[in-house]
């Protein structure tokens, strides 16, 4: 068996043992449920709406 | 603040289904979710009324109040959403919904029930805003883009309202004073608390 | 952060048991699991839409192109905002712009992004050799078809291969294809328009000059009444009812004639259930009330209708009694319908395909429009036949005559019409002629006639076309070629599946297999040929209120799929008459200029005014979409100031000349210049000594005051207005006429003294060239009621028809009504269109109706045991059966059975899903109910009478 073999074998096992590994860990940021508040992600179109332009396009739905 | 109320003119309504093709090309829903439908009353007979029904974006939105992960949040303007990573699928949202909105995709095996999805009044979900991540996940985000529900602008017969709730309640009073018939909004009082 | 999307500023499941009614969700929703579940391994599932699903938001990344077209499937002509990322059609917004539709769309319309991925398109030639698909290249297909129809044009001559068009092609397509089939050398061409409202046209044209919806969806707006009749518009033209809530919330009656309680009739005032086929007897029954109370307008018949007495002596007949009999309508709710159409003035009429679809269809069309002139509704706006067309370009199709009997425009086929046309192409008319088989036939008056001369084969025939030995032709059809055309919606399944085997080669130019591809036992023979959809390539499309819209071509050519005008191109250069095809029009890439297209056709279009509507006005329209009224449809200010949206045909004289269109036909308040009319003198100055030219009534600012004529070079010259033509008009306007004219000036200069420049004279009531001169009431061949049958017979057979042997009373006279007690009629649903090989290819309206199913009554289903969702066969006379769901509704009256017309894919009970090209499957397959509908042609246009059989129906 030459060496570039054996270089290639110890990779590929390195790679398929990380692999294997990443599947047993588990993320450290629970998120610990609290009832009645909402700990999901931020939604940025809370800050975002644009109130005049709905308005405005809302004559889209009126008759014509 | 403006709230963001729906509204369906069931004198108006034909049940053309427009609302519906809207929101799947909209918002792609995979086959078998349905975010919005049409419900008929009294199909063949004297007196038929449809009815276009989908999440009513309600005040004191029921599903909130019984979510066991608190994934549900309400945006300033009165938009109900929730957040597809904490949702667990269990399903409460769909027994207390009185419109029967919430919807969940069969995707796993053995019928497990998906993370539920729903209307989200076409304003996407918690990511950033018009982003892959969020086109994938939720939908199409047009309120952000200055634009209303589609399934509403593309109404064919502008029978489902969706925008201000005191703008679409003004039209549709408006529209009760000419044809000089009683209110019939169904659904109003119940997501919205107060009548038309 | 990619984003997707730049911010663009534009301007009840309860059990039912035995009887029990149903509403059609349940029902669907109940169908749906089934469906669901057998068809887990060839349907979507959710995983393989999640995938879809990535490939699609990858392409929202990048610049946004809009793009404006116009909806494929009905006749209102909404508009279409598409955005495009990437040559992705990615988004689609609503057209708020558009006055036809201001933004609305209804299941069809809001779902037509689906066409730009199609999924389940045909997506390259492909041949069935051995009972198997195999693909090809698009050469090696037309090389092999070509040669294949070469062959049967030498031993059979060019009559033998029959060219189906479509309502689908946009104008230059239509114009195109007929003037193709023209130089290949046969009339055996004909199109959608046969079988949707061909007695409307025949009807409507011979009443009062023009064959088309005389008013507008939005000038509904207007009406104080609108009366429907076989019509369900909720369903079928679902964006009208905005324009008809927008009047019936202002005040307007509305009333509704149908065998079914529609979801139309759900929203009218008044309903008025009939039985199917007594159209005639309904109209005649309310007439009989407005003459019994004087209700008619007197004056508007002495000035404008011809004929109305010898109604009125028909009308006498159908007394209350005579009328309930026939009808079953009682006689307040009939004298309730007549009251609220002669009280609310003005008042519409809109009529479908229930009314056209019989064997006296141009009867019922003719009776619809005596009855609008006994009121003096039509000229006038909020009055009007508002027929609403079908197909997107129906119209179009229908006026560019992709029609058997007629070259474009309605010149009909005598030697001045292929002379006029032949001057038009700038070809000899010898050489045009040439193409045709030499020798002559016996045509249908028993004369000899040459082919060129002599209609073809309509659509509604081509299997007697294949099968009947005595045809007036040199040899029967061997050849078929669709074109954007379902067999689905052709009835008498089993003798045309008869008709496909003995045929040598079917050709199928589709974007999708259709019907015609899987129906077949045949295992070789068949070409299945990809032709691209409209929002793949460009041009002008007629919406049924005669307005023209611009399409622009919103992406690419999917797959190898080609625009129809290249493949014919294709065609024309292998048979070696490319040049003069195209004569007067640039060819790139075998793809014939569409603009030059456009200018040719306004070239030659006189007579029904589609001479003023150049590519350069119409996307100026297209631009400018927003500063039209969406009332009257007028430009209000703004480039387009003063015309009408889309130059509504007739749009007189050519381009220059600036026609704003005519909104409304017949309309005397307005000068002819800005779009006024009067009733077209068609059938010429006097009949039986009578003067049948106008009395006292002109359109607004004519200098002639009275009926007159239609205008040619001699009468300019009598009236002192030859002079007004300039020497070139001259010069190509001398000995010619309004309609031959290819100058246009002897139109400008008759509008130039305010005349219309086809004459000025009175509606007709009577047609003496039909075969009932008065419209009355014949039963339908398969009539329930054989008391009524030797009352109100049909006609006698006739020896050729059309080129055919075409049978009535031989068939009538026999009593099927022991065998086969109830009647059966069908119609549309919202979510499909026509024979619905798109819509049902289409998964976000497939989603929504996943089966083919009859509404049966309760007293029915309970007669024959059925509980709601049970499988039954619906057997037919002539042998037929289809299988189908049950949904007890009523919504049918007891004794009838409807289903929808759409669906297909099955053939007696027989799932056809493994005859399709893998990959080209539509989502939902269904029985094609005209597979099961009877024998029965209209007396003047060959409308096949697929609106009225019998049947009985039994549990499979």
């Amino acid at each position: 068996m030459n060496a570039s073999i054996r270089k290639l074998l110890v990779w590929t096992g390195a790679i398929l043992l990380t692999a294997t590994l990443t599947g047993c860990y588990e993320s450290p940021t629970v998120t610990l449920f609290e009832p009645g508040v909402y700990k999901g992600a931020d939604d940025p179109l809370l800050a975002n709406t644009d109130n005049g332009s709905l308005n405005e396009r809302f004559a889209g739905q009126m008759d014509r | 603040m403006a709230k963001m109320k729906f509204l369906c003119d069931a004198e108006r309504c034909i049940e053309c289904n427009g609302c519906v093709t809207a929101c799947k090309n909209e918002n792609e829903v995979p086959w078998g979710v349905n975010r919005r439908r049409v419900i008929t009353l009294g199909d063949g007979e004297v007196g038929e009324k449809s009815i276009s029904v989908a999440c009513m974006h309600c005040t004191d939105a029921p599903c909130s109040a019984v979510c066991p992960v608190d994934c549900f949040y309400t945006t300033d303007d009165g938009i109900v959403l929730h957040d597809k990573d904490l949702c667990i699928g269990c399903g409460y949202c769909f027994y207390a919904c009185p419109f029967g909105a919430p919807q969940y995709p069969s995707e796993q095996a053995f019928g497990v029930r998906g993370k539920m999805d729903k209307c989200t009044f076409c304003a996407g979900g918690p990511v950033d805003d018009n982003s892959v991540a969020e086109y994938d996940k939720y939908g199409a985000n047009r309120v952000s883009q200055g634009k209303l529900p589609l399934c509403a602008e593309m109404c064919s017969t502008k029978a489902l309202l969706a925008g201000d709730g005191d703008m679409v309640a003004d039209i549709y009073r408006e529209r009760i004073l000419k044809r000089g018939d009683r209110p019939q909004t169904w659904g109003w009082e119940k997501a919205y608390g107060s009548t038309v | 952060m990619k984003l997707i999307r730049k911010r663009t500023v534009e301007t009840t499941g309860k059990f039912t048991g035995l009887g029990e009614t149903i509403d059609r969700r349940t029902f669907l929703a109940r169908s749906g699991i089934a469906v669901g579940a057998a068809t887990a391994a060839t349907m979507l599932t959710p995983g393989r839409v999640r995938k879809a699903h990535a490939a699609s938001s990858e392409a929202r990344i990048g610049p946004i192109t809009v793009k404006k077209s116009v909806c494929t499937h009905c006749s209102v002509g909404c508009g279409v905002v598409a955005e495009v990322q990437n040559g992705v059609w990615t988004g689609q917004e609503p057209d708020f712009d558009s006055p036809l539709n201001l933004g609305a769309h209804c299941a069809k319309g809001a779902s037509v992004r689906e066409h730009g991925h199609g999924e389940r398109r045909l997506k390259y030639p492909m041949k069935l050799v051995g009972g198997k698909w195999v693909r090809m290249s698009w050469d090696d297909a037309i090389n092999e078809v070509g040669d294949g129809m070469l062959k049967l044009r030498e031993e059979s001559g060019p009559d033998s291969v029959y060219w189906m068009g479509s309502a689908k092609f946009n104008n230059e397509q239509a114009y195109l294809f007929r003037k193709f089939a023209a130089m290949w050398g046969t009339n055996n061409v004909d199109h959608q328009a046969r079988i949707c409202h061909s007695t409307t046209v025949a009807g409507v044209a011979n009443t009062w000059g023009y064959g088309a919806m005389t008013n507008s969806y939005n000038d509904m707006h207007n009406s104080r009444a609108m009366l429907f009749i076989g019509s369900n518009p909720a369903e079928a033209h679902p964006v009208s009812l905005q324009h008809i809530f927008r009047a019936k919330e202002n005040g307007s009656k509305m009333i509704v004639i149908d065998p079914r309680y529609t979801r139309t009739a759900a929203h009218a005032d008044h309903y008025v259930r009939i039985r199917p086929g007594s159209d005639v007897a309904i109209m005649w029954g309310m007439l009989w009330h407005i003459f019994e109370n004087g209700w008619e307008d007197k004056e508007y018949i002495r000035q404008r209708v011809y004929g109305l007495d010898e109604v009125q002596a028909e009308v006498a007949k159908w007394t209350p009694e005579e009328t309930e009999r026939v009808t079953g309508a009682p006689e307040d709710v009939v004298k309730t319908a007549a009251k609220m159409m002669a009280e609310n003035s003005p008042a519409t009429f809109v009529w479908c395909m229930g009314g056209t679809q019989h064997t006296i269809g141009n009867n019922n069309t003719r009776a619809y429009c005596a009855f609008q002139l006994a009121l003096g509704n039509i000229g006038k706006s909020g009055g009007g036949a508002n027929i609403f067309r079908g197909h997107d370009n129906v119209q179009g199709a229908t006026d560019f005559c992709v029609l058997s009997h007629s070259l474009p425009g309605y010149y009909g086929l005598s030697d001045g019409a292929w002379k006029h046309w032949s001057r038009v192409w700038d070809l000899e008319h010898e050489w045009v002629k040439g193409r045709f088989h030499p020798e002559q036939v016996e045509g249908d008056k028993g004369k000899p006639i040459h082919p060129m001369n002599y209609r073809g084969i309509p659509v509604s025939r081509w299997v007697d076309g294949v099968l009947e030995e005595s045809i007036g032709q040199s040899d029967n059809i061997r050849c078929m070629v669709w074109a954007g055309h379902a067999v689905n919606s052709q009835t008498r399944g089993p003798e045309m599946k008869k008709a496909m085997s003995k045929l040598d080669m079917m050709v199928i130019i589709d974007p999708y297999p259709t019907h015609a591809a899987v129906m077949h036992d045949r295992t070789d023979g068949v070409y299945l040929l990809p032709a691209c959809t409209q929002f793949e390539t460009y041009g002008s499309v007629t919406a049924s209120n005669r307005s023209l819209q611009w399409r622009e071509k919103v992406v690419e050519p999917l797959f190898e799929s080609l625009p129809d005008h290249t493949i014919f191109y294709k065609f024309a250069r292998k048979f070696g008459f490319e040049n003069e095809l195209c004569k007067n029009i640039a060819v790139e890439n075998d793809e014939p200029d569409i603009e030059d297209i456009t200018r040719e056709f306004n070239r030659g279009m006189w007579t029904i005014g589609y001479t003023g509507q150049s590519p350069e006005r119409l996307k100026l329209h297209l631009a400018n979409k927003h500063t039209f009224n969406t009332t009257t449809l007028k430009a209000e200010g703004g480039p387009c100031d003063g015309d009408y949206y889309g130059m509504p045909w007739p749009c007189w004289g050519n381009p220059e000349m600036n026609h704003p269109g005519t909104p409304v036909l017949y309309d005397t308040s307005k000068p002819v210049a800005e779009g006024g009319l009067c009733f077209r003198a068609r059938f010429g100055v006097e009949h039986e000594g009578n003067n049948i030219l106008a009395v006292d009534s002109w359109p607004k600012g004519s200098e002639i005051q009275g009926g007159h004529p239609e205008f040619t070079a001699d009468l300019l010259k009598q009236l002192g207005w030859w002079d007004d033509l300039t020497a070139e008009e001259k010069a190509l306007a001398d000995g010619k006429n309004w309609k031959t004219d290819l100058s246009g000036g002897i139109q400008r200069v008759a509008i130039k003294h305010g005349c219309a420049p086809f004459g000025n004279a009175k509606a007709r009531a009577i047609v003496w060239t039909f075969p009932d001169r008065v419209p009355i009431h014949r039963e339908p061949l398969y009539t329930p009621d054989r008391e009524l049958a030797a009352k109100y017979p049909t006609y006698e057979d006739r020896k050729r028809f059309y080129r055919l042997p075409t049978r009535y009373m031989s068939i009538q006279k026999d009593d099927y009504t022991k065998d086969f007690p109830i009647v059966f009629t069908s119609g549309r649903l919202v979510e499909y269109e026509g024979g619905g090989e798109e819509s049902r290819s289409n998964p976000w309206l497939a989603e929504l109706q996943q089966e083919m199913f009859a509404e049966v009554n309760p007293k029915d289903a309970n007669d024959v045991g059925l509980k709601d969702g049970d499988m039954i066969w619906i057997e037919t006379p002539e042998g037929a059966r289809i299988k189908v769901k049950t949904m007890i509704t009523r919504r049918v009256a007891p004794g009838v059975v409807f289903t929808p017309f759409h669906f297909g894919g099955w053939y007696e009970g027989e799932d056809l899903l493994d005859k399709y090209p893998p990959g080209a499957e539509p989502y939902v397959r269904g029985e094609a109910c005209n597979t099961a509908f009877t024998y029965g042609y209209d007396s003047v246009t060959q409308m096949q009478e697929s609106k009225v059989t019998l049947c009985r129906i039994k549990l499979a």
